[in-house]
Order: C-alpha cells, then structure tokens, then sequence
C-alpha cells in the first residue's frame, strides 16, 4: 500500500545532514520520515541553512511533552520543525529537545510561516520563543491559566450523571477497560498502558491475543 | 350588515359571517411564531447543517425563518449551532444581551445541548449556563429535518401550546417573561 | 489619494502628497475596529482586528481560538479507533479528509495492509466530499458577495452529495465510516447507480454556475486584481492547497507523494499564475472537473473484495466467526475494550485536503491509546497569509479574500 512515498528523503536531506554535522546534529529517522536531531544553542543556525539548501516551506512546529512516557529519560520537551522542499519534492524534520522553562530562538526570521505556529506551542505547551514578533496565546481563553497540552495538565472532564443519579467520572469508567487501575469494575486490562510486550512486533507476531 | 349587529348578533353567528373571533396576545403570539427570525450564530458543523436547512429542498422559510439576521438586533431567536467553546461564550452572552424582547433559543445539536462528545477543558458542556435554551435539538448534527422539527416546536411555544412534565399546559406568558 | 501598497496616509502626507494642506495643520488617524467573532462574512468563529486608513488596510491581525476544542488532547485519551470519530469534526466540510488522513497515519504506525477495494472507495468518497466541501465554497464565497442565488443552486447539488453519504454511512456529515485497516461495512447496493447518475447530471450544473458568476461584471471587478499572493510570499507563509496553486505553484500532495492508491488515477492539478481572489476562485472550480474524473475511474474500478485488513490485531473479525472460533472471540473482546496496541513509532503521512496539505502526526508509546496527536492543519496555516492579501486594499476585498482563502475554523482552532 502506498503509504506516501514514506519520508522523501533523498538527496537534499543527506546534503542537509552533512550540513549541519557541525553542529552536532544526527539523524533519528522514524516512519514518519527523516529526522535530524539539533541541539538547543544551534536550533536558529540549523533552520537558516535548512532554508539556504532549498527547504522554504515550513509545514509544521510542534511540541512533544515526554512527561508520561514510560521509559524515557532526558528533557521533557520535543519541538520539531517539519519542513518541505519545493523544488525538490523532499522533506524533513528538524528536532530540539529541551527541559521545562527553557526557550529557543524564534525562526520567523527564516519562515514567516512559523508565527502562529510558535505561539500555538507557547500557548499550548509553554515553551517561550525569545524574538517572537507577537508572543500571546492563541487559541486558549485569556482566563485559563496553564498549558492544556502538558501531560500534567488535566483533560477537564465534568463526570456524567446518569437518569437514576448517579455521577460517573469518564476518566475512571476508562482506566479499568485499558487496564491503568482497576476503576468501577476491579478488572485490570491485559495489556497496561506502555508495555511493550503485547505490541504489535514488526516481523508480524502478537502478544497475548 | 352593519355595525350593530356586531353588538346583537352573538359569536357563532358573526364567525359564520366571517368575523375572526381572538384576543390580542393570541393574535400577536401567531404572527410573532410565524415569523421567527433567527440571528446567524453558527459555530461549527452544525451550522453547516443550519445552511442546508434553508435550501431549496428543506426550506426553513416556509416556517417563517425568512432571513438569518446578521445583526442581533433584528432577531427574535438565536440557533446556537455548534460546540460553544469556553472563549466564545462571553460573546455569545453579548450576542443574546443584544436581541431585544422577546426572544428565544434553539440549542442545536450535542455539543451545544451538552457539550457532545467533547467533554473537556475547552468546550461549555451546556450553552443553558450561559443562555436560557427554549428547545433543545439532538443530533451531530441533527438533520435539517430535526432543526425545522425544532422551529415548529418552538412555534408552539410562542403560541402556548406546549406542556410541562407534568401535562399541564404552559401559559403563553411563559413565553413572554424574559 | 492613491496610496502605495503598504504606505499609510500618514507617511504619504510626510511626503507631501497634500501639498495643499501643508500650511494647516492636517492629523489623520487609523481607525481600529473588529470584525467578529459573529459575523456573517468571517465563514465561521474568526475575528480579525483591522486597522484601517479610510477604506485600506493597514495592519490586520486575526485573532482565533473561538471554536477550540481542544482535539489534541481529547485524542490523546481515546483508543486509535475511537478517535475516527473526533478526527472528522474538525474540518467538517471535508470530513473524510481528516478521516483518511488519521487512518493513513495510523495505518503507517501498525502497518496495516489496506484492501484494494477499500483503498478505492476511500477515493472516491473523499474525491466527493471535496466537491462538496468546494461547492460550500463556492455557494458561501459568492453569498459573501452579495449574490444568493448562487448559495442554492450549490447547496442543491450538495445536498445530493450528502444524501449519496448517508446511503453509505448513515449520516449526511461528520462520518465516522473509515477504520483503521479499511472500511467499517461495505457500500450499499444501489449506491454505485446512484453516484453515477450524479456525475452524469453534474457537468451540466458546472456550466449552469459558470453562467451564473463566472463572467459577471461585478464577480470579476471584486476579483480580479483582489488580493495577489506572490509565490514566494505564498511559500514563506506556509500557504497550501488551491490557494497555493493559484499563486502559481503547483504542489499537491496527491502527485507529490501519492497515498491510497491515487498514482494509478489519471487527473490534473489546475494551476494559474494570477494569485488574486479570482484565481483562487477559478482553480476551485476547475477542481471540480478533476475531483468529477476521479470519481469516475474509481467506481469503474471496483471490484467485489474485502474491505479490511484481514490482521485480527487490528480489524474486528466478521460476525459469522464469532459463532465458531473462541480466539476471534477474544480479539472481538480485547479490540472493542482496549483497542489494538501499535509499537512505539512515530507517523506521518501527509495528505491533500480541500484546504492544503493535512497531516496527523501520531507518537505512540505501545499502548492502545496515542501518546501525542498533533494534526497539521491546513486552514490554521493558510490564515497567515490573509494578512498579506488584504494588506493595501480595500475593507471590502478583506471578505472577498476570507472567502478566497477559504478557512475553517474548526480546522484552524482544533
């Protein structure tokens, strides 16, 4: 099944990666397409040379909070800049990763496109972009405090009351048909939240079921 | 016949005669219910669905809904169609402070009823606790044939036609009060 | 006064434009006003704040979140199929876009193998949702004019559209009918008549459109000109999709990186080179055509098939199974309460949407639910460059070039 041409990496990329080897950047290539690792301080120097071999189209600047996924160490954070090339039909993602309350320089200097984009992780996340043109939220109320899509921060469910009176909250109703608790039916799921064992393997073979 | 015979003859006679028999808050409620102009609040799919219901094939203006208002000023009933989001709702309060009396709501779909399938940290779980919702319409989204069900509905509650739990008739007035 | 593209008043009085008025003192002030959120030309929640000088533009900055939902994070608590049910919500016009895009992803993650006869109804209802996605365009851009007529001759042929849907899938928007692995049940008997019998009435309508606005004096002197996006300018702020090829630049990523089957299908990208709302305009409407074509060679090549990827892990057996078999019993049991458990990976594929590029990243962590969505919308991106359209024109281009640019806020505000 075409999948779409999964990463279109080529040429350019390789280019890139050799590129930005001085700064310390290495791949780390998922399905998703390729991946060049960069650190914190070389993030600016990283996105203008992206921009100076060909990669003019920013799609997207994201945020990954590694808070609650088991087994990883390291920062907390994940921004990742995936950028297109044009003219030569490839792409790739520039990464960062960085511990709660650092910064990282603005690239609306390079990609104008990054404007909103910056301010919905700022909003979202709360990484600050030092050199943003207009640094505010975006899309949350003036009134909400905090960042909705840290994992620390709650989904907010009100709890679901039901004809005959009872309130059931959503959160627990699900934790015991995945299996992270118990919840309402003292039934743990076979396979909690993480484990790796009961994945689907690669070569085809499954795990309990 | 003449004027006095408006005074002699009595009611089932007249009415024969073509004498339209009602009393003011009758007559004012039908032409109110008959022509509800909706402001145009669209929110998100259900408003979608608010714009097919007045093509060709569903016609909301055979109910009255002629136009959709742009401004509130104009409007007798507010469709909230769509998911109310918790930045949005201080305007939607401006927006309904803003229609003058009477007026009336339509909360259209799940997510405006109760907050739908979104049960979360952005979404108002049910637009009641900003405005006072007359007719709630279920569906995401509810067919065109639901919302022009709902406007007929709530033609009745402007005409007082309509019933509490209980069965017993709601006074016109109710209708009226805000 | 002719104002150059970017001046402000105040800068051309600097340079002595009103000569005349040199000797008195002449103040001129920008005018700061608010369009929206309730508005009736802002195609939904957006509000944009205008600075004006008379009639032209200034400055102009939108200010969305008015229809957040907060989807990212909903998702990240519901298993991988249920999120096919919120994924379509956001872009509700092109509901089946944001399905196809999810399931791609997802389908990515496990490495799913997707029937053919799936691949190719996914096609050919995605190919006809975007045509209704572009007739609601088309019918709201032209009502955003002035001109209603035009609003229903669109929504009729849409409302066939939608009622073509919902013989397939039971409701007319928001279709929650694609699986991760295929589809969920398979077309309806009578449905391929039907769709054919629309594509044949369809060219018909086209040209009764194009009577209708096309060449109008008033569609085109509000058009052309209006709004010109240069390509760099497009490029530099992030613009896809029709608004995109418009501006000259021929990306979509159904050429670019093929998904689901569309390199075998034979159909155009229409471009032009003007970059101004009516060009925008215009390349949607050839969209039609193209989209029209697709549907067609799809429904020739249907062939009877499974509908799913066979893997147990990923699609629910068939019903009959059930009676016999105790292990599809227990993938029935484990899939419907804990979902299927993807390994830890990262996707992405990136689709074509009615609006522009449209993708879901999907970060899995082994468990049955998505450790982080985050879905690259198109119309978030594309509201960027609203800014450098209106700026230099008129108040009255600013809707001309909402509509041209043709957000959604559902999309934009996720």
């Amino acid at each position: 099944m075409s999948a779409g041409a999964a990463g279109r990496a080529g040429a350019k990329v390789t280019a890139l990666t050799e590129a930005l080897a001085h700064l310390g950047a290495e791949r780390a290539d998922q399905l998703s397409g390729a991946i060049l690792m960069v650190p914190r301080a070389a993030i600016h120097q990283a996105a203008a040379t992206a921009r100076e071999h060909g990669f003019d189209l920013l799609l997207d600047v994201f945020a990954i909070d590694w808070l609650a996924y088991p087994g990883h160490r390291g920062p907390r954070f994940s921004v990742s800049y995936h950028v297109h090339s044009v003219g030569a039909n490839e792409r790739c993602s520039l990464r960062v990763q960085l511990d709660d309350g650092d910064a990282l320089p603005t690239v609306t200097d390079v990609w104008p496109a990054a404007a909103f984009m910056e301010r919905e992780v700022y909003d979202l996340f709360g990484v600050a972009f030092d050199g943003h043109p207009d640094l505010r939220k975006l899309v949350t109320p003036e009134d909400l405090e905090g960042h909705p899509l840290r994992k620390d921060f709650p989904l907010g469910e009100s709890p679901t009351l039901f004809n005959d009176g009872r309130f059931l909250d959503p959160a627990t109703f699900r934790a015991g048909m995945i299996g992270t608790s118990q919840g309402r039916t003292g039934w743990i799921g076979g396979a909690r939240k993480g484990v790796v064992s009961t994945a689907l393997e690669a070569d085809g073979k499954g795990g309990d079921a | 016949m003449g004027l006095t015979d408006v005074f002699e003859k009595d009611v089932m006679e007249l009415e024969k005669d073509g004498i339209l028999f009602s009393t003011l808050g009758r007559l004012v409620a039908w032409g109110r219910s008959n022509s509800l102009w909706p402001a145009t609040f669209g929110l998100a799919c259900c408003a979608i669905e608010m714009m097919q219901s007045t093509n060709a094939h569903h016609d909301m203006a055979r109910m009255g809904s002629e136009v959709f208002r742009a401004s509130p000023r104009q409007a007798d009933v507010m469709i909230v169609a769509g998911r109310l989001s918790k930045k949005m709702a201080p305007v939607m309060r401006r927006v309904y402070e803003q229609m003058p009396n009477p007026k009336w709501v339509i909360s259209m779909g799940a997510c405006a009823s109760s907050g739908g399938m979104f049960n979360n940290y952005a979404i108002v779980q049910n637009v009641d606790s900003v405005v006072p919702v007359d007719v709630y319409v279920p569906g995401c989204p509810p067919r065109p044939e639901a919302l022009v069900y709902a406007v007929l509905q709530l033609q009745k509650k402007v005409r007082g036609e309509t019933f509490d739990e209980a069965g017993i008739e709601l006074p016109m007035v109710e209708g009226w009060a805000r | 006064m002719k104002l150059e593209r970017g001046r402000t008043a105040v800068q051309e009085i600097g340079r002595g434009a009103l000569a005349h008025e040199q000797t008195s003192e002449f103040e001129t002030k920008l005018m700061r006003i608010n369009v929206g959120p309730q508005h009736p030309s802002t195609h939904g929640v957006l509000r944009l704040v205008v600075d004006l000088d008379g009639e032209r533009i200034v400055r102009l900055t939108p200010q969305i979140g008015y229809l957040h939902t907060g989807f990212e994070k909903t998702m990240e608590n519901r298993t991988y199929q249920q999120v096919v049910t919120y994924s379509n919500r956001m872009d509700y016009a092109h509901s089946f876009g944001h399905d196809l895009a999810y399931v791609l992803s997802a389908e990515q993650l496990v490495d799913a193998k997707v029937p053919e006869r799936a691949q190719r109804v996914r096609v050919l209802l995605t190919e006809l949702n975007r045509m209704a996605s572009h007739l609601l365009f088309l019918g709201t851009g032209i009502l955003d004019m002035g001109a209603l007529t035009l609003f229903f001759y669109t929504m009729r042929e849409r409302e066939r559209i939608l009622q073509l849907f919902e013989m397939v899938t039971g409701v007319r928007m928001n279709y929650g009918y694609f699986r991760v692995g295929g589809l969920s049940y398979d077309l309806p008997e009578g449905f391929e008549e039907k769709t054919r019998a629309f594509l044949d009435d369809f060219p018909a309508m086209l040209d009764q459109y194009a009577t209708m606005f096309a060449k109008n004096d008033i569609f085109v002197n509000r058009t052309k000109g209006v709004g010109v996006i240069p390509p760099e300018v497009a490029i530099a702020n992030g613009l896809t999709g029709p608004s995109l090829r418009a501006s000259g630049v021929a990306l979509d990523q159904r050429k670019a990186a093929p998904y689901s089957g569309y390199e075998d299908y034979d159909f155009d990208v229409p471009t032009s080179t003007a970059g101004d709302a009516n060009a925008r305009i215009m390349v949607r409407f050839a969209e039609f055509e193209q989209s029209a074509k697709i549907c067609r060679q799809a429904l020739d090549r249907l062939e009877p098939g499974p509908i799913k990827d066979p893997d147990r892990r990923i699609s629910l057996p068939p019903r009959s199974e059930l009676e016999t078999s105790m292990e599809a019993v227990i993938f029935h049991f484990k899939l419907v309460t804990e979902g299927f458990h993807p390994p830890r990976a990262e996707a992405y594929v990136a689709t074509e949407s009615a609006r522009g590029e449209l993708g879901y990243h999907l970060v899995s962590d082994g468990g049955s639910m998505p450790y982080r969505v985050k879905v690259r919308v198109p119309s978030l991106v594309n509201l960027q460059s609203l800014e450098a359209a209106c700026i230099g024109g008129l108040f009255a281009d600013m809707v001309v070039n909402i509509a041209s640019i043709d957000p959604v806020m559902g999309d934009v505000d996720k």
